[in-house]
């Protein structure tokens, strides 16, 4: 092997363990988290209060981000508890969505990153709020058979009251049982070493993803050079579709990603930057791998084609504005 | 997850969190190994000698933990370099106030960018440190790597050098120069370029990333 192909391969393995080694304490707390609120309070008692409407119950759920200061990683564990938990769809996605920009550090960083630009400051959780809610309906639309990975929907039909779901969707094995609204026995609260166990496997499923997606990331990154992406930084819509070809491939977290962008703020129009910006934490290819838990390989597809539509389109109307 | 434990720990004592992350998140991964560790002997202890059913991807990314664990990083910071724009973002201090010998390589960028004019620099002592970062096209520079999170996000900092005929850069070689400032027109260009009075070959710093 050439020497010069070593070299990167050497390079590609340390941004994969740069990656790993970051994205793992936010993966941890995601799944602590889910954990712990699993554990101390039982879904019934505030899943059935959260708001159904289609169109407030991602709102609910984008605001629930400011409880959990998390980067994208740390999101998946917390929505996929909330799915498994029979929490309306709308809620779970709006929180998966916004929660990695609409949270105190992430906010607070984009500030520190750029205090000279206001705009941005108002732009960035508005149009993350405004993805997630466009998301949030896009996908409800979806019949959950075809929305959910099968192994969640079959956890969350077991949290679901069997008005809602019959008992061969359920698959129980439970004839005969009466219908009744309330909800089965996951109400009651599970013990403190089933719930180390069981978030112990969900953390290494969910590494499991995590470290194929970093894989790729740092293979792409290494091989893609990225001056070939912001060479056409001043070039409206070429520098959008540029920047957001960017955030998926780097996949650093929400929490820094604002620090990176300041790097090469000054090369590209505002949209771009907006973008980089919003795309990142809601599609990259370090979620690649963690979304299979959530989603069905079509819905993931919609949703990563929404969403660059979206933040496109957002991209544009920032630099029709700004420009 | 005592593996994953382990792998993390030894990640943060061995040093090469210094190559892969910004200081603010070695502890995180240190106290993050150290949870993973003790919920992991925690959990072996309570079910004992109870056979666990392992699932394949376990395997696999339990393999990746190991060659975490077993092979380091050797990161090649020219390949980095080239691969990324040059975008060093301000300095949260004005570090432009030290004098110019005491100024390290990314202040010096930093300085010039602030300061368009490299007139105003000519004659300047320097005395910095870097790696040998070689271009597609012309002369290798002298650079530093700055990260704002990890490796992924690595941005270059480099300054021309007027190498002498004695000495012959080798790429990702650590160099400490010692020299003035000058200016010189290159592809019409006046730009800021090192004239070295001493070149010494240094080994890679402990940090070799900056802020």
């Amino acid at each position: 092997m050439p020497l010069e192909r070593l070299d990167k391969l050497a390079t590609a393995w340390a941004i994969f363990q740069g990656l790993l080694l970051e994205a793992i304490p936010f993966l941890l707390l995601g799944v602590a988290i889910a954990g712990l609120a699993r554990w101390a309070v039982p879904p019934g008692a505030w899943i059935d209060k959260l708001p159904k409407n289609p169109v407030l119950a991602p709102i609910i759920g984008a605001l629930m981000g400011f409880a959990l200061p998390a980067c994208e990683c740390g999101n998946v564990p917390v929505a996929r508890r909330l799915l498994a938990s029979g929490a309306p769809m709308g809620t779970a996605f709006g929180f998966l969505f916004a929660a990695p920009v609409l949270n105190p550090i992430v906010l607070a960083s984009t500030w520190a990153a750029f205090p000279d630009q206001p705009w941005l400051l108002v732009a960035r959780p508005l149009g993350a709020f405004l993805l997630a809610i466009l998301l949030s309906l896009l996908l409800v639309q979806l019949p959950e058979t075809q929305l959910l990975a099968t192994a969640l929907l079959e956890e969350r039909r077991m949290s679901q009251p069997l008005s809602n779901v019959g008992l061969l969707q359920r698959s129980s094995g439970l004839i005969g049982a009466s219908t009744t609204t309330t909800r089965p026995a996951t109400n009651q609260r599970i013990k403190g070493w089933q719930m180390l166990d069981q978030s112990c496997r969900e953390f290494l499923d969910l590494l499991a993803l995590l470290v194929l997606g970093c894989v790729i990331a740092a293979l792409v990154q290494t091989w893609l050079p990225r001056s070939w992406l912001l060479a056409v930084g001043g070039a409206p819509t070429a520098s959008i579709l540029a920047l957001m070809l960017l955030a998926v491939v780097v996949s650093v977290c929400s929490s820094v990603d604002a620090f990176l962008a300041l790097g090469f703020a000054a090369q590209i129009t505002p949209g771009a930057l907006l973008a980089f910006l919003l795309l990142g934490p809601v599609v990259d290819l370090k979620l690649a791998g963690l979304f299979t838990v959530l989603m069905r390989p079509r819905a993931i597809v919609i949703t990563a084609i929404s969403a660059s539509l979206g933040v496109l389109l957002i991209g544009q109307w920032i630099n029709l504005w700004q420009l | 997850m005592v593996l994953w434990g382990l792998t993390l720990l030894w990640s943060f004592h061995s040093g090469r969190l210094d190559l892969l992350l910004r200081g603010v998140f070695h502890s995180l991964v240190g106290v993050t190994g150290l949870l993973l560790l003790m919920v992991g002997v925690a959990l072996l202890l309570q079910k004992g000698g109870r056979q666990e059913r392992w699932r394949w991807p376990w395997l696999l990314s339990g393999l990746m933990g190991v060659l975490v664990l077993i092979v380091p990083p050797t990161p090649s910071f020219s390949d980095l370099a080239s691969n990324r724009p040059q975008g060093l973002p301000d300095p949260p201090e004005l570090a432009f106030v030290l004098p110019p010998e005491q100024r390290s390589l990314t202040e010096w960028v930093r300085y010039l960018r602030s300061q368009p004019d490299p007139d105003l620099v000519a004659d300047n002592p320097v005395r910095i440190s870097g790696f040998v970062w070689r271009q597609p096209e012309g002369p290798p520079l002298i650079a530093r790597l700055t990260v704002r999170c990890c490796l992924a996000d690595a941005t270059p900092a480099g300054l021309a050098v007027e190498w002498p005929e004695w000495f012959t850069p080798k790429t990702n070689q650590w160099l400490a120069i010692s020299g003035t400032m000058t200016v010189q027109r290159r592809k019409d260009r006046r730009i800021p370029v090192v004239v070295p009075s001493g070149i010494t070959p240094i080994e890679r710093p402990e940090r070799p990333l900056e802020p």
